[in-house]
């Protein structure tokens, strides 16, 4: 199993009386590629925080790629990131003032794996994969168009070969060739590398690209409304 | 890469970082400064005379005495009559003097009248005594040996001639041109008011000042050079003078004789403890100047901080991009010490430069108006632990800054 969640329940610390998170049970497998939509406010950010072990929930357990999350310290979780999971936000997916190699580069600075020796052959390997233009290698990040950095995002994302790829609605800043583009360049990716993909989004037009869709709600019993049936 | 990050992320915001540098740059180079400059001038004070037990001169105070007989500073209140100095020097527990006439100036640069027992005797630091590095001491009335930095500043060999004019001031409008000095010798650098001093013989004193009244020249008496030869030139009166007595054993029991002397109102000081009074005087003053300047680093210290607090809030993106990346919290903590770093660093390599340029600049000004000699290299073992403390002050102020990314970052 590439998640299992069980007996999750979440909530801010400032905001006790408000439960964000509350999931009995739910998993996903190795090698799926799923579609997760719901409202925004819906908890979606939350649930991916809590598989990227930026947060703790403050019940139940958190397994990732076979991994407990939630019985890890945190330095133990910032290692595991940075090794296993592949990450493209919305936006802000790349230090605006570093070019796109060093943006990439980065990214391979906090993995223990072989951050020693000079990846930056590697790097253009994928650049060149991505359809990236040399010309834009070498240029502020913040220069490139929308649809380009986040191609540079995908880049950063996937420089690790993680295992599991999270990707926060990464289209929703995109127009509608530009996010065609975009899924036709990550699918392939993905079953390339046989990574799994966990996929947020509200746009249910993208579900098309998906073998696995399902709502946030379906499993989130929070408020006491259950979408389950 | 965490360098290059700091390093991206600064350049990215020149406007506020620019002027925090400034800001920076300024106080370290105030800091470092009055901290220079306070180490260069104390070494100066205690190295200016050395080995002379007593200066005797008109009644006064013991700092105005000391300024005017041994840093050429100001003017003597009055002259000592020259039986007055005979008299103290036939004392016998009196070693050696050396009398002192003052009033005279070459360009700027202060005319002494003396004997030969001032090369013979007088010494500075740890007792050096003068040495020649050209030519020998004065011989005939109109003979001249220059200080060190007369000689190289005014651009004067062995041989040249020199008019001395009357006064003080730079520019004067009396001169005696109408007898002038030749130069016999130059002595070697001594860092001291030595060196800004061009020494004749008290008989050449006299002799550019025959027929002179109340310091005008009357008219050209067409005297000639063998005249002064023949005339008499004993002084009247001399300005001050040191002594060195046999035994220091002495020396209050001697200061006390010359203090108590009827003839005429005369004062004798110890060198040693007039030097310490007046560098107490200017201690005040210079402890001042140090505390604002560390006031100053403070404040520009403090300045940093906010900049990079400011920067935080702004940055909230890059924290969660480093964040999902797999950075721990301790690695922004790092990154916005980093900055404070190079900032601090950039600012210390500017400061000091542009210290460097002002003292290159300033140097001539101070020798020839204050008698103050600065060096100009900084890499003392001084300013190097000033340096050491400034990076360290920043890295301590920087810890709000560094540790409000941490917070954030968790």
């Amino acid at each position: 199993m590439a998640i299992e969640l069980a007996d999750i329940r979440f909530h801010y610390p400032d905001r006790t009386e408000h439960a964000v998170l509350n999931i009995p049970l739910w998993s996903l497998k190795t090698g799926d590629q799923v579609f997760v939509h719901g409202p925004s406010g819906g908890g979606k950010s939350t649930l991916l925080g809590l598989l990227s072990g930026l947060h703790s929930p403050n019940n139940g357990q958190v397994s990732v790629l076979g991994q407990r999350l939630d019985k890890m310290t945190n330095r133990q979780r910032d290692q595991f990131r940075a090794a296993n999971i592949g990450y493209v936000f919305q936006k802000f997916n790349l230090m605006p003032y570093l070019n796109a190699i060093d943006n990439v580069l980065l990214a391979t600075q906090f993995s223990q794996l072989n951050s020693s020796n000079d990846r930056t052959k590697e790097v253009k390997t994928l650049f060149d994969g991505l359809n990236i233009p040399e010309k834009e290698w070498h240029i502020p990040c913040r220069d490139l168009s929308v649809g380009q950095q986040q191609r540079v995002a995908i880049a950063r994302a996937l420089i690790n070969k993680p295992q599991l790829l999270i990707a926060d609605e990464p289209t929703s800043s995109l127009d509608q060739a530009n996010t065609d583009a975009f899924m036709q360049l990550l699918m392939p990716l993905v079953a390339e590398n046989n990574m799994t993909l966990l996929f947020v989004s509200h746009d249910l037009s993208l579900s098309s690209y998906f073998n696995k869709v399902q709502s946030l709600g379906d499993f989130n019993q929070v408020g006491g409304i259950n979408h389950a049936s | 890469m965490l360098a290059k990050l700091a390093l991206q992320s600064l350049l990215d915001r020149k406007g506020s970082v620019m002027l925090s540098l400034l800001a920076m740059t300024v106080s370290i180079f105030v800091l470092l400064g009055v901290e220079h400059v306070r180490h260069q001038a104390k070494d100066n004070f205690s190295n200016t005379v050395s080995g002379v037990d007593l200066i005797v001169g008109a009644r006064t105070g013991n700092i105005n005495l000391l300024l005017y007989s041994v840093f050429r500073i100001g003017s003597p209140t009055n002259n000592i009559r020259w039986q007055t100095y005979e008299n103290i020097s036939n004392n016998k527990l009196v070693e050696w003097t050396i009398p002192i006439s003052l009033g005279d100036s070459h360009k700027g640069y202060r005319v002494l009248g003396t004997t030969k027992d001032y090369f013979e005797h007088f010494s500075y630091g740890k007792k050096h005594h003068l040495a020649f590095e050209q030519g020998r001491q004065f011989d005939q009335v109109f003979d001249v040996v220059l200080g060190a930095e007369v000689a190289n500043k005014l651009g004067y060999s062995l041989g040249d001639k020199v008019a001395l004019a009357h006064g003080i001031a730079a520019t004067s409008f009396s001169i005696h041109d109408d007898r002038p000095f030749t130069v016999v010798g130059i002595l070697a650098a001594t860092g001291t008011p030595v060196d800004q001093t061009l020494h004749v013989s008290l008989k050449g004193i006299e002799a550019i000042h025959i027929d002179w009244q109340h310091g005008v020249k009357i008219a050209n008496s067409g005297l000639t050079q063998s005249d002064f030869e023949k005339a008499d030139l004993q002084p009247k009166s001399i300005t001050a003078f040191m002594l060195g007595l046999k035994s220091k054993m002495a020396t209050f029991q001697v200061q006390r004789a010359i203090n108590e002397y009827t003839a005429e109102p005369v004062v004798a000081i110890l060198p040693g403890v007039a030097l310490s009074e007046l560098w107490r005087m200017i201690g005040v003053l210079e402890n001042t100047l140090l505390l604002v300047s560390i006031l100053v680093f403070i404040a520009a210290c403090l300045g940093v901080s906010s900049m990079l607090l400011a920067s935080i809030r702004e940055r909230r993106h890059e924290i969660q991009l480093l964040r999902i990346m797999g950075a721990p919290p301790y690695y922004l903590f790092l990154l916005i010490e980093l900055e404070a770093f190079l900032i601090t660093l950039l600012s210390c390599v500017l400061g000091t430069a542009l210290l460097v340029a002002c003292l290159a600049l300033l140097q001539d000004y101070l020798v020839s108006h204050y008698g103050i000699y600065i060096e100009i290299n900084l890499l003392t073992e001084n300013s190097l632990h000033l340096l050491a403390s400034i990076l360290l002050a920043s890295f301590v102020v920087s810890v709000i800054p560094s540790f409000s990314g941490y917070r954030k970052a968790r």
